[in-house]
């Protein structure tokens, strides 16, 4: 009974990809007949978490729904969350690759071991890997391309607004040269944030210092919330919460003692521009991560064929991968004067008149220097 | 170290102290009372978060805060007593049934929130509203003490209260003397002619509503929304707090404010470039050397006992 029924299903599925197909084809005579109209590039997006983050996850599924807005029919897009469940990543992926995908999107740290070692079995398949990079020297991945972003690049410029904020004479500054960073974890991405970051404000004043505090993971928003009070206690007068979710807390205590914050990842000031105004209205801007940029390009050099396979790149401003958010609470609360010399600050660094350290491959002890510095 | 004493003795730490302690001291409470009935609801984790979801979501559609709360402690007691029908009445494993709890309240409450907000992370988009912060009286005149425990949200002083009406309801009443006695001996309690399914379901009913009360001041003080996970394991602390007090109201609440004291701590030291690692780990140090004290008076205790009867 199991069985028919199965092949009944089959059938059914069978004829329906047949009929579909036909109808497509009816619609679409005037096309050429050559390679292209044979097959859509089937993308997949595995996501290690959910979505809902309003951080690089939803970026992310943002960049596949430009993509596929993008090609309409030459593509055929799917996002799957694999949830935080850790042991169903590698089956999922492996499951996915034996599937008739034609790329796979995978992202963060956490997922680089398990693509070095599936990768190399799928030799057809081409990955993407955004936010970390695999290592190239003691795997055969060709077929990998691995994005990471200067997020210590756009944190620079995170720096000097909050450096510019805390000098300033702004409603909400103190006079305290104090302003702090709330990170998820003590990982050499966060990190990386936290150099540019402080590299950023003592830019604009040497005698800038910087409150730093982790939070642990992040998830826990109500733990994020105390360390920010905490540091706005000790006379921080703005901060900046790179911790996805958990920093969202960041910006309720931001609103309690009435202190400015800057987002991090997405636009945060838009997440609660309607239900809650005044909370919006101290985020002076957000540094994007501009997942959906950067999937869209790759995408873009694939159909071009000049996307690096077996190679990482760094993309940083110049691809509009990193910077910060320009909405109307950062034309609203920032003075034009300090506006325009972000901008002045944003060409040089893309000039490589300004040159930003690196978190990523740097050793404790040059870290703890840094950090230090700002003590 | 100048540097630590001043942060220690600082009003906004003590502050800080009442406010990490107070959900603890609900869930704690909640964990106190199924105890003394003899079911262990190991389930507070999934009814706060449950409650939380439900305050949040009940404040935005009626723009009541109090019917919000209302609504957060009759989610938590109905779940208290989902668990109680599950236990009882389908003779289920009662860990059994709080680990399923557990996990609904981790999945169901992001199912639910994707359904009203349509996201699957935080319910920003809902206007959802807080609970009021209150001066007490006399207190606010009062120098430092004023700025230490007044001003603190409504939750915090009414989970300072529960802990004496649970003290109350436990000791001074005869629902206590029943719940205590089904939680000692439930056979012995059975043969007197006490109902001993029915003592279990409102000490689980209970418990549901402490926790309730401590899910809405996740979502409507401690932070004004919800998000996916945001208790974040304080159902579990809860449990070992209600343990390392020795099952007493007033001991619980003392381990309470220990956890709490070492969760502001290592908020507070992160400032002071004490390494994270470290910093992090405070918390959980505590909780080994309270179990270690609390299990060492114990054993103690029994050793007593048997020599005695010697």
């Amino acid at each position: 009974m199991k069985r028919t029924l199965s092949l009944l299903l089959v059938l059914m599925m069978v004829l329906s990809f047949g009929l579909t197909g036909c109808g497509g084809s009816t619609d679409t005579v005037d096309e050429p007949s050559g390679e292209e109209a044979t097959e859509p590039l089937k993308i997949a997006l595995l996501l290690n978490g959910t979505l809902g983050d309003k951080s690089f996850f939803d970026s992310a599924d943002n960049g596949l729904k430009m993509i596929q807005e993008k090609y309409g029919d030459e593509v055929v897009t799917k996002t799957i969350e694999m949830t935080y469940d850790e042991t169903k990543w590698r089956p999922t992926l492996e499951d996915i690759s034996d599937e008739d995908w034609d790329i796979i999107i995978v992202g963060t740290w956490q997922m680089q071991e398990m693509l070095q070692e599936i990768a190399p079995l799928y030799p057809e398949k081409r990955y993407i890997i955004f936010d970390t990079s695999v290592d190239y020297e003691n795997y055969d991945l060709g077929n990998v391309y691995s994005i990471n972003y200067k997020q210590n690049e756009g944190s620079f410029l995170a720096g000097v607004l909050a450096a510019k904020v805390t000098i300033s004479d702004m409603e909400l500054a103190n006079p305290d040269k104090r302003i702090g960073f709330l990170g998820g974890m003590d990982i050499p991405v966060i990190n990386d944030f936290l150099v540019g970051y402080i590299e950023g404000a003592q830019y604009v004043d040497e005698e800038i210092k910087v409150e730093i505090s982790y939070i642990g993971n992040f998830d826990d928003s109500a733990k994020g919330k105390e360390l920010a009070l905490a540091q706005y206690g000790m006379g921080a007068d703005i901060g900046f919460n790179v911790a996805g979710q958990a920093g969202l807390g960041q910006l309720d205590a931001a609103k309690e003692v009435n202190r400015y914050a800057i987002g991090v990842d997405s636009d945060q000031a838009l997440i609660f521009a309607e239900s809650d105004p005044e909370k919006a209205n101290l985020i002076v801007t957000s540094m994007l991560k501009r997942v959906d940029n950067s999937l869209v390009r790759a995408i873009d050099m694939h159909f071009e064929g000049t996307l690096p396979y077996g190679s990482a790149e760094n993309l940083g401003m110049a691809e509009e991968a990193v910077g910060l958010a320009d909405n109307e609470y950062f034309n609203t609360l920032i003075s034009e004067d300090i506006r325009n010399e972000l901008k002045d600050i944003e060409a040089k660094i893309m000039s490589g008149e300004i040159t930003v350290s690196s978190a990523i491959g740097m050793s404790t002890e040059e870290l703890n220097e840094i950090k230090d510095s700002v003590k | 170290m100048d540097k630590f004493i001043a942060i220690i003795f600082s009003v906004s730490f003590g502050y800080a102290v009442l406010r990490v302690t107070t959900p603890l001291i609900f869930a704690a409470m909640g964990a106190l009372i199924s105890d003394k009935a003899g079911v262990i609801n190991i389930g507070l984790e999934g009814i706060m978060l449950i409650s939380a979801l439900t305050g949040v979501v009940v404040s935005a559609y009626t723009q009541s805060a109090f019917l919000g709360l209302l609504m957060a402690v009759i989610a938590g007691s109905l779940t208290g007593m989902a668990m109680a029908y599950f236990a009882l009445n389908l003779k289920t494993d009662i860990i059994l049934s709080g680990i399923a709890i557990n996990l609904f309240g981790g999945g169901g409450t992001i199912f639910a929130l994707y359904l009203v907000a349509h996201d699957k992370g935080i319910s920003s988009s809902l206007k959802s509203l807080v609970l009021p912060k209150i001066d007490i009286p006399i207190i606010d005149q009062i120098p430092v003490l004023s700025e230490i425990i007044s001003g603190q949200n409504i939750l915090t002083y009414i989970a300072l209260l529960s802990v004496v009406f649970v003290y109350i309801l436990v000791y001074k009443t005869p629902l206590g003397l029943q719940i205590r006695a089904v939680g000692e001996n439930e056979d012995a309690a059975d043969s007197v002619g006490v109902s001993v399914r029915k003592i279990k379901y409102i000490a689980l009913i209970l418990s549901g509503a402490f926790a309730g009360f401590g899910g809405a001041y996740m979502s409507m003080a401690y932070v004004s929304w919800f998000s996916k996970n945001m208790t974040v394991g304080r159902g579990f602390i809860a449990l070992a707090a209600e343990a390392m007090g020795g099952s007493t109201p007033f001991g619980t609440l003392v381990a309470c404010f220990v956890f709490g004291s070492a969760e502001a701590l290592s908020n507070s030291l992160q400032s002071l470039r004490v390494p994270t690692e470290f910093v992090q780990m405070i918390p959980y140090v505590v909780t080994v050397l309270g179990l270690v004290l609390y299990s060492s008076r114990k054993t103690s205790q029994i050793r007593k006992k048997i020599g005695s009867r010697r």
